[in-house]
């Protein structure tokens, strides 16, 4: 009891902490731990149950998120990011780690800890930018599953390697049959079998948790690793709908079991040396130096214009929980050094709390400034008295038309290129273009325009565009009463989309309300039209 | 002893994760070497089954849990008793927890609201019920020949009734709205209160054992002024303490559950550092938290926690219970198993008429209050670990448990014509109450809450931009709103009804209703939480209208046979080309 409430003490103010500098908890969690561990008084049996829990939960609901579904059309780009930075990153690491005189096999063990990227802190970045669901942060999406998954497979190669290249293998082998299994039976068949059993609540868990430690303890006889049978339990559930029943009922049970395993994490940790701190710094550097690069040349040659694919790269130039979990699979088999586990530690809490101070919009445009191809090519004249439309995606189309119908000449300034090819073959002129770069704005002829239409897809986007934008009026489409306020106060004319939303949802409630379930239906068909 | 040292211990056992390298090289067999996980996953697996079995049965899955204890402990001897789950090792704490975590769970529905709600009715029939069962139980077990303190023990256990039980069952008839479901649950929660006295009466005596009569005395003056002291720094800090830490970290969900379980263990610690049960400690800080604005939330979320958690603990309970013992002694088990059936709804129906409501209402709750309480267990756990009694008695108690759980709760799932037919046959004549009282509908009525309630109603999820202007375009229409969100301040800027919580808790849907709402509405920019709601929505047959944020979404959205898609971005649009006509560019 006593174990419990000093790790949650350590994990409240780990949390603490994290609220107050707005940066992820996983940090904090690791470093309230690590002083806890002064106190002496967590003992050492209690960690170690702490520790196994923490990592099957923490390890399952990664596998559960494994759904390629929720890629959309950016599973092909996942599969060339992820598997080029995976790879690359892992050479460097095991070049690096080398030549800070490691030996090869805990090198192996240090490559593998800094290719995966985490999860936790890059959608936590793309939630409160509310890109989880733009095409890059689909991308980044897929990039840190394929990595989870990669990492997991490649974990009981490693732990083999001791017992020769045949018994790596074999576990590795192991692993991708179970995987397979899971992936092409189980996730088709569980979801009939939860569905024809109906559950409530407290047996939905029970039945998902029996799934788990059978998995683990099939895992066993198998001769893998523990998190290989948990993440694999993960995959067998992670089909839609179960995926999120499963969730919502797991979520509780796993922040539990995070917060104390992070917590333990950092209680079994030691003053880490200054060489080890030497070697974590480089680590960390190379971890941040080399994959926005990568990523960004990666991203933009599937197809993402520069900031996004500047942005992907920030994202997930950090190590991930799952570094972490490499890191103590190697520590408890003996097969490295703890003091190697403090270094997988130490980069993995520097690149995390790195992540969210890089991954903002500041960086990103100065990082713009030195990419290598600026398409904005200066038009010879800018052209004058013009209706701009910013952005033009998807919903700018429609929009589109209605201009076409009126007297002024267009203008269309969009930074995809599909969009900008299909708008020149309507017979409109287009850039392609950042709408940030003020640059571009100017040859877009955005100071003399008769009015600029902005669509851009964050609103805070707008912000070159309303000082580039003399005296001509900008109409910028925002969601949020806050961002439309921020556009007023800059000089801008918001227009709420939720406002209108909202209007057209009340126009159909007031159709539809109390009428048959059949006549709704047509509705729906007309909205598709739109 | 440095970090080597440390993790030493670590490696040696190396269990945690499995060593294949360690498995070659020793003589480890090939079954798993670490026992929490080899336990747990047992101990889960054998629920998991006894329980799926038992709802087709329509048996409380406490009696499955237990009877897979029993399976896996007394029966084929897989897993050995570490009594009542105080021992050592890791699934003897995790009951521990788990018990605790209950009583915080039992605390945090009892707000000072929902005490004033209760009333006195509660009180009175509570305290008579419990005093007369205890009483009656004590005389009865000594008349089969128990010794004193095993008779009182008994009496004491029997006296109460099964929180869980009843609640689950309840709220599976959708009767915890009734009047008599009310009164029943009021009746538990004065149980509740006078179970943690018990237990830390039980605590207190078990320490140094039973001297003499001056030390009972001062050890139960210690107790109580212990339990003073913690009752007034769990009131204190709910009115003074928490709130606004709580509303700082509240709109973090996972934070907000770790500094709620925090707060938990802070006030066990201290309830044993005063020699008092944990179950109290954990009680008061679910009252203390009970009080804030979101407890409900806390409270689904807690409850996943302790249904891991107690499933484990009732397992631990099942292996450590020696059914032989009792079979011994099946006399004692049959009379004491017909007072705990007939004699405690006796005492209700007795009793609750005499407050203004009517025969049925108190037969009803009598009918559902007919059982032992899990509680017994816990306390029969303590009570050994006490040495105050033997092996033999817990197991009576475990079994008179087991037996009245499992036949009451086929007598709650059809206590309307169990009523009936008792009425027909005349039985309940002795009591001589009107059928109807005057009292019975009030309180039916006086139901505030989501429970019930709710109807035709439209349930908007998120409470964005979007989603507060629906919720205030429908309510000037004069619809019924129920608006819910994870973040108490949107909330507050909303008007008409609203809960606090995650969309995608089952729980919280059915606290919102959603079963009877005519429309629900999410306006959230989240997929998977979209996505999970318009596939609830359908399998209850509600329409739904979701918000298509992203071209990207609106595919599976169809998929899932959404009645109407909120399509903000094109309706941005057209409002930017009617802006564009207001500014005289067109037209």
């Amino acid at each position: 009891m006593t174990g419990i409430a000093l790790l949650l003490l350590a994990a409240t103010a780990g949390f603490g902490a994290a609220r107050a500098l707005r940066l992820p908890a996983l940090p904090f969690l690791v470093l309230a731990g690590f002083a806890l561990s002064f106190t002496g008084r967590v003992e050492a049996d209690f960690l170690q149950d702490a520790l196994v829990l923490g990592i099957t939960f923490l390890v399952f609901v990664a596998g559960l998120e494994l759904n390629p579904a929720r890629l959309h059309r950016q599973k092909r780009a996942a599969l060339l990011v992820g598997t080029v930075q995976f790879g690359v990153l892992g050479a460097a690491g095991f070049a690096a780690a080398l030549g800070l005189g490691m030996d090869p096999h805990t090198a192996v063990y240090v490559a593998l800890a800094l290719t995966a990227s985490s999860t936790l802190v890059a959608v936590r970045v793309l939630q409160q930018r509310r890109e989880l669901f733009e095409p890059y942060g689909r991308l980044v999406l897929g990039v840190l599953l394929l990595q989870d998954a990669l990492v997991v497979l490649l974990i009981p190669l490693l732990t083999g390697l001791p017992r020769g290249i045949g018994a790596a293998a074999a576990g590795a082998g192991a692993a991708l049959v179970l995987m397979g299994v899971s992936w092409t039976l189980l996730r088709a068949l569980l979801p009939r079998i939860l569905a024809w059993l109906s559950l409530d609540e407290e047996l939905l868990i029970l039945v998902v948790l029996s799934l788990l430690f059978a998995f683990l303890l099939l895992a066993d006889r198998l001769g893998l690793p523990l998190v290989v049978g948990a993440f694999v339990a993960g995959v067998a559930l992670s089909s839609f709908p179960v995926n999120g029943v499963v969730r919502g009922q797991m979520t509780p049970i796993t922040d539990f079991f995070s917060a104390v395993f992070f917590t333990s994490l950092g209680a079994t940790l030691g003053m880490p040396s200054g060489t080890a701190l030497l070697q974590a710094l480089a680590l960390a550097a190379l971890v941040v130096l080399v994959t926005p690069p990568l990523v960004t040349l990666l991203a933009e040659r599937a197809g993402h214009s520069a900031r996004p694919a500047i942005l992907s790269g920030l994202l997930l130039s950090q190590t991930s929980e799952f570094s972490l979990v490499v890191g103590l699979q190697g520590v408890v088999l003996n097969q490295i050094l703890p003091e190697t586990f403090s270094v997988i530690v130490l980069v993995t809490l520097l690149t995390m709390t790195l992540t969210p101070l890089l991954a903002g919009d500041r960086v990103t445009l100065a990082l713009l400034r030195l990419h290598p191809t600026r398409w904005g090519r200066p038009e010879p004249e800018p052209p004058e008295g013009h209706v701009l439309l910013v952005g033009c995606g998807g919903t700018g189309m429609p929009l589109l038309e209605t201009l076409l119908i009126g007297p002024h000449p267009l203008m269309v300034l969009d930074d995809d290129p599909a969009v900008v090819a299909r708008v020149r073959e309507a017979g409109v002129p287009a850039l392609r273009g950042d709408a940030s770069d003020p640059a571009v704005l100017r040859s877009a002829g955005a100071d003399r325009a008769r009015v600029v239409l902005s669509t851009l897809g964050r609103p805070r986007d707008n912000e070159a565009l309303l000082a580039a934008a003399g005296s001509a009026p900008v109409l910028v489409r925002a969601f949020d009463d806050e961002d439309a306020r921020w556009i007023s106060a800059l000089g801008g004319r918001p227009v709420l989309a939720s406002e209108a939303a909202a209007g057209r949802f009340l126009e159909w409630f007031d159709r539809g309300a109390g009428r048959r379930e059949d006549d709704d239906l047509e509705e729906v068909e007309q909205e598709e039209v739109l | 002893m440095g970090v080597p040292g440390r993790l030493q211990a670590l490696s040696l056992e190396a269990g945690g994760l499995s060593s294949p390298a360690t498995r070659t090289d020793g003589a480890v067999p090939a079954m798993y070497d670490d026992p929490l996980v080899r336990e747990l996953g047992l101990i889960l697996a054998t629920a998991a089954v006894f329980a799926l079995l038992a709802r087709r049965l329509h048996i409380p899955t406490i009696v499955a849990y237990i009877a897979a204890g029993l399976l896996l402990g007394p029966v084929t001897g897989v897993l050995q008793a570490t009594h009542g789950g105080h021992g050592a090792g890791g699934v003897a704490l995790l009951s521990e927890v788990g018990i605790a975590l209950l009583l915080f769970l039992v605390g945090l529905e009892l707000s000072f609201a929902a005490i004033r709600e209760v009333g006195w009715v509660a009180v009175v029939s509570g305290t008579v019920q419990v005093l007369v069962s205890a009483g009656g139980g004590f005389a009865l077990s000594l008349l089969l020949g128990f010794a004193p303190l095993h008779a009182a023990f008994l009496g004491v256990a029997l006296a109460f009734s099964s929180t869980v039980v009843v609640v689950k069952l309840l709220d599976r008839r959708g009767d915890l709205g009734e009047t008599y479901g009310r009164i029943a649950l009021g009746i538990l929660l004065v149980q509740d209160l006078m179970v943690v006295v018990a237990l830390t009466v039980v605590s207190g005596l078990g320490r140094e054992g039973v001297a003499d009569a001056a030390q009972l005395v001062r050890q139960l003056g210690m107790a109580l002024a212990g339990m003073l002291v913690l009752v007034g720094v769990s009131v204190g800090a709910s009115t003074r303490l928490l709130p606004r830490p709580f509303a700082w970290i509240g709109r973090s969900p996972e934070a907000l559950l770790v500094w709620s379980l925090t707060w938990c263990f802070l006030l066990i610690l201290g309830a044993k550092a005063m020699d008092l049960s944990l179950e109290l400690g954990a009680f008061l800080a679910g009252v203390s938290l009970a009080q804030l604005p979101f407890n409900q939330e806390l409270r689904r979320r807690v409850d996943p926690l302790v249904n891991f958690f107690l499933a484990v603990f009732f397992v631990a309970l099942g292996v450590s219970m020696d059914p032989a013992a009792a079979w011994g002694n099946w006399p004692a088990v049959l009379a004491l198993l017909a007072f705990v059936m007939i004699g405690k709804p006796a005492v209700l129906l007795a009793v609750i008429p005499r407050l203004g409501y009517g025969e049925r209402v108190a037969g009803l709750a009598g009918l559902t209050l007919a059982q032992t309480s899990e509680f017994s267990f816990v306390l029969a756990g303590l009570g050994l670990t006490a040495g105050l009694i033997d092996a033999e008695v817990l197991s009576l108690i475990g079994v008179l448990g087991l037996a009245s759980m499992g036949l009451s709760s086929a007598v709650i799932l059809r206590s309307r014509r169990v009523y009936a037919r008792l009425r027909a046959l005349g039985l309940l004549r002795i009591f001589r109450a009107p059928h109807e009282g005057r009292l019975d509908r009030v309180a039916s009525e006086a139901r505030p809450g989501a429970v019930g309630v709710l109807r035709g109603h439209v349930v908007v999820v998120g409470m964005n931009a979007l989603g507060r202007r629906i919720v205030e375009g429908l309510r000037s229409r004069g619809e019924g709103t129920l608006a819910i969100d994870l973040d108490p301040d949107k909330l507050a800027r909303v008007p008409g009804p609203t809960l606090l919580g995650n969309a995608e808790d089952l729980q919280l849907l059915e606290a919102a209703g959603l079963r009877h709402a005519k429309l629900v509405v999410s306006a959230l920019q989240i997929e998977d939480a979209n996505n999970l709601l318009a596939y609830r929505a359908r399998t209850l047959g509600v329409p739904a209208a979701i918000h298509a944020f992203d071209r990207s979404v609106v595919e599976d959205l169809h998929r899932l046979g959404v009645t109407h898609l909120i399509d903000s971005k094109t309706a941005g649009a057209r409002r930017l080309g009617e802006a564009l006509r207001d500014e005289g560019v067109y037209g």
